[in-house]
Parts: structure tokens; C-alpha cells; sequence
């Protein structure tokens, strides 16, 4: 086989790989509300996860490092949905949508963060958390669709 | 007697280490995402490693010799060095994924973040391959794997709608808002991690250590057709928890203290202690296994002695093998790489290299030099050459599923 065969497609595949890496898309607004399901979806997820954390361990059926190690990772995940959603790239013309899910997204890591603390000192029966963190699932779901 | 205490303690230790860090993962996210329609895949897989497992041990019984040792001379130097290299990849990705998930299981009951945890468990790992028994290993390990039953136990606790959960197995209950990519996707991750090449590897190593003859062929049989099918019965139970709890919440599985949370909330703290002492066990026995499994290779390949049966001193580069494979798999870990992708993308590329895993096990079951009038029947053959052709398809779907679905995200 000829060198030439071999190097051209293989500098294209590197000329294609640099570029795919280097540049910045701007997403289209398909693309946007997909990435922004998915983060709802996620944050949701986590919201679901810390709730049902406390209430399991309000009912003594999990140990204290146990429950912290779940709601941690849950507050790890909850804040990285926000953080990839944030670095993306927001369409023309969807600025409040953003703000509006960006916003959202910012409560659940914030109430899971609140969910963690809770869950390091012990108090796992805080009802107004509770209800809070129940009510912000709903409103994830809900805008996930 | 003798032997049916044998015969018992092997479906025992079949079904306790039937389950690794992928099944635990990979039937919960799917429990929790898809439900129960999933479970004919779990099947599928069973049934596949049950026919090339007792094909890998009939050719360690018969032969006395391993699976590597026999493709290379059969199939030349060049498929066996790509068996080699396939399967290898993979089983250090798998070795990879049980020491971290040996160190998350720890890390539910210390609170200790995991990176901290992962030296101790490579070191505790590395002691144990170097000098513990073959048979403490598999007999200590696999018993204690059996806590997982905890999860069946916790199914029934949970007291879901059967009949919905019978319903749920058809794949056209597939929860709507998943997409059928999504579905194939799972579909291709699950059948991976039950057919995980190392199961054979090791299973045949192992026949091979424990200097399986002829006259073993019925042991190797019930461990095969009772201990694994009842292993994959702990797979479905895991899928069944998660749908029963989770999927009415919208909860996604990203970590392991999320899957033994059914097991909290239907049996407390002591159904949660057993769970998590499961977890060890499989992920430690599997660790082992994993290990073991790329030392068995690379000597078989490259033709040195080998083996928990050959003193240290005499096996030294099989040692050498395990202790730089169990140092690399740390230093992976310590890099900060999140245990559970590396499971996720271990179970998927596991699916890619199943081809070349068990292509070579079935030419070899069928050449009488090795195994005389003890070669393949039909049955074995015509079940060889379908479960070929689905391997070789979940092979091709691997890599662009992976792509196209983002791992499964959506």
C-alpha cells in the first residue's frame, strides 16, 4: 500500500479530531433543550436520592456515614448537571429559558448541599427540608417533561 | 458424602461469585431506567456463559491444560496474541473496576472518601493472590457473596405489584420516555457484564489448579447449570429492586450506595449490613478473579509456569504479572477516574470483545487431539454458533450505541 494512501486519511482523521476538540459549537436550540432534560433529569434524580436518604435514615433503616456518602455524591452529581448545563452555549432567543432552568438547577444543588449538612449532623427528620426537597423533584420532573 | 459436600459448596460458591461491580451496577441502573424489560437479556447472558463455561472447563478437565495455552498452539501465535489482547484489555478494565468498587463498598461503611481507600485494598489484593489458596479464595470469597441474597429477600419486603412486575418483562413495556437506542444500549452493557470474559478464563484456570479430571465433569456441570443460573437469578433480583423503588421516583443509578438503598428501606440496618458485606465480597472475589485472570493469560501465552499451585519462587513472572497488573489498576484509580464509568465502559467493551473471546473456545471444544470423545455434541455446537452470532452482533452495536446514546444518557 502506498504511504500517500495511508497518511491522508489518517492526517484527516487527526485534522478532524483537533477541530472537533478546538472549537466551540453553538448549539442549535434542539440540541440545547436536550442537554437541558438531561440536567433536569439528573437533578432530579439527585433530589429523589438525598429525600429518600433522610427519610430512610430518619426511619433508622441506614448508618450515619452511609447516608453522608449518599447524599455527598448526590450533591456532587446535582452540582455537576448545573455546571455542564452552564458551559453550554445558549441558542438566540433562549436566554429566559436558560436563566429559568439554570435557576432551578442552581435550588437543587443548593437544597442537597442543605440535604448533606443535615445529613453530617444527624438531623434527618427536618419536615420543612423534607417537603422542600419532595416539592423540588416535582417541579425537575415537571420541567424535564 | 465427600462429594456431594463438594458438589454443594461449588453451586454455592457459583452462585456467591456469580455477581461482580458490572452486575451490581449495570442490573440496577437498569432496574431504575427500563425496568424489568430488560430481564430476557440477563437470561440470554446466563445461558450464553453457562455453554461456554462448561465448554472452557470441559477443556481444562479433559486436556489439563488452559484456555490460552490451547488457542495459541491450535489457532497459531497471530489470533491467539489478538484473543490475548482483547480479552486482556478488558479483564485489567474489569480488575480496574473491582478494586474501586471494593473501596466504594468500604467507603458506605468508613465514610472515608474512596481515593484513600484504594492502596489498602490493592495491597489487602495483591496478599491475597500472592498467598492465599486457590480453593480459600473461591470458598471464602463465594460464600460470602451469597450475603447478595439480600437483595431477593429485599424484593419481596418491598412487596411490589407482581403481576405489574411479571407484565414489566416484556420489552414493549420499555418505560416510554427511553428511547429504543437507549434500550439496545443497556441491552448490549448488561449482556456484556454477564458474559464478562475472565468468567472463563478463571473458571478454566481454576479446573486446571484444582487439577479437574474426566471424572470431575459432573461437578463442573452442576456448578455450571445450577450455580450460574442461580447466580443470575441475584442479577434480576438487583434489576428488581431498583424498578420497584426507583423507577416510580425518577431515581437514576450513579452510584453504588444507591443500590443497596432498596435493601435499607426494606430491611433496615441489618439487611443493609448483609448487602454491603456482598458487596465487598463480590467485588474482592471478583478482584481476585480479575487478577488472577490477567496473570493466566499472559503466561499461558507466553508459556511459563503459572498458577496458585506452583510455588512463588517458581512462578515468578506469573507473580510479577499480578503484582504490576494490581499496581497499575491503583494508579488508574488514584488518577481520580470515577470507579463506576470505568464499570460502565468495562461491561461495554466487554460486549466488543466477546468474539474474540469465545470464537476460539468453541474451535477448540470441537478438536478431538484435545478432548477426544469428550468434544462438543451438537447441542453444545448449535447453542455455540447462535450465541457466536449474538456476540458478534452486540459486538458491532457496542462502540456506535455507546456513541450514539452518550453512554446511555438519552
Amino acid at each position: 500500500m502506498r504511504p500517500a494512501v495511508v497518511a491522508v486519511p489518517a492526517l484527516l482523521l487527526l485534522a478532524g479530531l483537533l477541530g472537533a476538540c478546538g472549537v466551540v459549537s453553538r448549539p442549535d436550540a434542539a440540541a440545547w433543550d436536550d442537554q437541558a432534560t438531561l440536567a433536569l433529569t439528573d437533578a432530579g434524580s439527585q433530589v429523589a436520592t438525598a429525600r429518600l436518604a433522610l427519610t430512610s435514615a430518619a426511619k433508622e433503616r441506614t448508618w450515619s456515614p452511609y447516608t453522608t456518602v449518599l447524599v455527598a455524591e448526590a450533591e456532587e452529581a446535582a452540582a455537576k448537571a448545573e455546571e455542564d448545563l452552564a458551559r453550554v452555549q445558549v441558542p438566540p432567543g433562549r436566554a429566559d429559558d436558560a436563566a429559568a432552568v439554570l435557576d432551578l438547577l442552581d435550588r437543587a444543588a443548593g437544597l442537597v448541599g442543605e440535604a448533606r449538612a443535615h445529613a453530617v449532623d444527624g438531623e434527618y427528620d427536618d419536615r420543612s427540608l423534607l417537603d422542600d426537597l419532595d416539592r423540588l423533584a416535582g417541579e425537575l420532573q415537571k420541567a424535564a417533561g | 458424602m465427600k462429594r456431594y459436600f463438594a458438589v454443594l459448596l461449588g453451586i454455592l460458591t457459583a452462585i456467591g461469585g456469580f455477581v461482580d461491580i458490572g452486575d451490581l451496577v449495570t442490573n440496577a441502573q437498569v432496574g431504575a431506567r427500563l425496568g424489568m424489560s430488560l430481564v430476557w437479556v440477563v437470561v440470554l447472558g446466563v445461558v450464553g456463559i453457562c455453554v461456554f463455561a462448561e465448554m472452557s472447563g470441559r477443556i481444562a478437565a479433559v486436556s489439563h491444560r488452559a484456555t490460552f495455552d490451547l488457542v495459541r498452539e491450535r489457532l497459531g501465535p497471530g489470533m491467539g496474541l489478538l484473543n490475548l489482547v482483547g480479552s486482556m484489555l478488558v479483564t485489567m478494565l474489569t480488575f480496574i473496576a473491582e478494586i474501586g468498587g471494593v473501596a466504594l463498598a468500604l467507603q458506605l461503611v468508613s465514610s472515608l472518601h474512596h481515593l484513600l481507600i484504594v492502596p489498602f485494598v490493592a495491597v489487602a489484593v495483591w496478599i491475597v493472590l500472592w498467598r492465599a489458596k486457590f480453593s480459600a479464595i473461591e470458598n471464602v470469597l463465594g460464600l460470602m457473596g451469597l450475603a447478595l441474597i439480600a437483595f431477593a429477600v429485599a424484593l419481596w419486603q418491598l412487596g411490589p405489584d407482581w403481576g405489574e412486575l411479571v407484565s414489566g418483562l416484556s420489552p414493549a413495556e420499555k418505560p416510554g420516555a427511553e428511547s429504543w437506542a437507549t434500550y439496545a444500549f443497556f441491552g448490549v452493557a448488561l449482556f456484556g457484564a454477564a458474559m464478562t470474559p475472565y468468567e472463563v478464563f478463571f473458571f478454566s484456570s481454576g479446573g486446571v489448579e484444582e487439577r479437574w479430571t474426566s471424572k470431575d465433569l459432573g461437578v463442573m456441570r452442576a456448578n455450571v447449570f445450577i450455580g450460574f443460573p442461580l447466580g443470575g437469578l441475584l442479577s434480576v433480583a438487583i434489576a428488581g429492586c431498583a424498578a420497584t423503588l426507583f423507577l416510580p421516583q425518577g431515581i437514576a443509578v450513579e452510584t453504588l450506595g444507591q443500590v443497596g438503598l432498596p435493601v435499607a428501606v426494606a430491611l433496615g440496618k441489618v439487611g443493609l449490613a448483609v448487602v454491603v458485606l456482598g458487596f465487598f465480597a463480590a467485588t474482592f472475589g471478583a478482584a481476585c478473579e480479575t487478577g488472577l485472570s490477567t496473570g493466566y493469560s499472559l503466561a499461558q501465552y507466553f508459556g511459563f509456569p503459572w498458577g496458585k499451585f506452583v510455588r512463588p519462587k517458581e512462578a515468578a513472572g506469573f507473580h510479577i504479572i499480578l503484582l504490576v497488573t494490581t499496581v497499575i489498576a491503583a494508579g488508574v484509580l488514584l488518577t481520580g477516574v470515577d470507579p463506576i464509568m470505568v464499570t460502565e465502559i468495562s461491561v461495554v467493551f466487554s460486549a466488543v470483545a466477546l468474539p474474540l473471546t469465545y470464537f476460539p473456545i468453541l474451535v477448540v471444544a470441537n478438536d478431538p487431539d484435545y478432548l477426544g470423545e469428550h468434544v462438543n455434541g451438537r447441542l453444545a455446537n448449535a447453542l455455540g454458533v447462535f450465541y457466536l452470532v449474538v456476540l458478534t452482533v452486540a459486538a458491532l452495536a457496542a462502540i456506535p450505541l455507546m456513541v450514539v446514546t452518550s453512554m446511555g444518557q438519552g
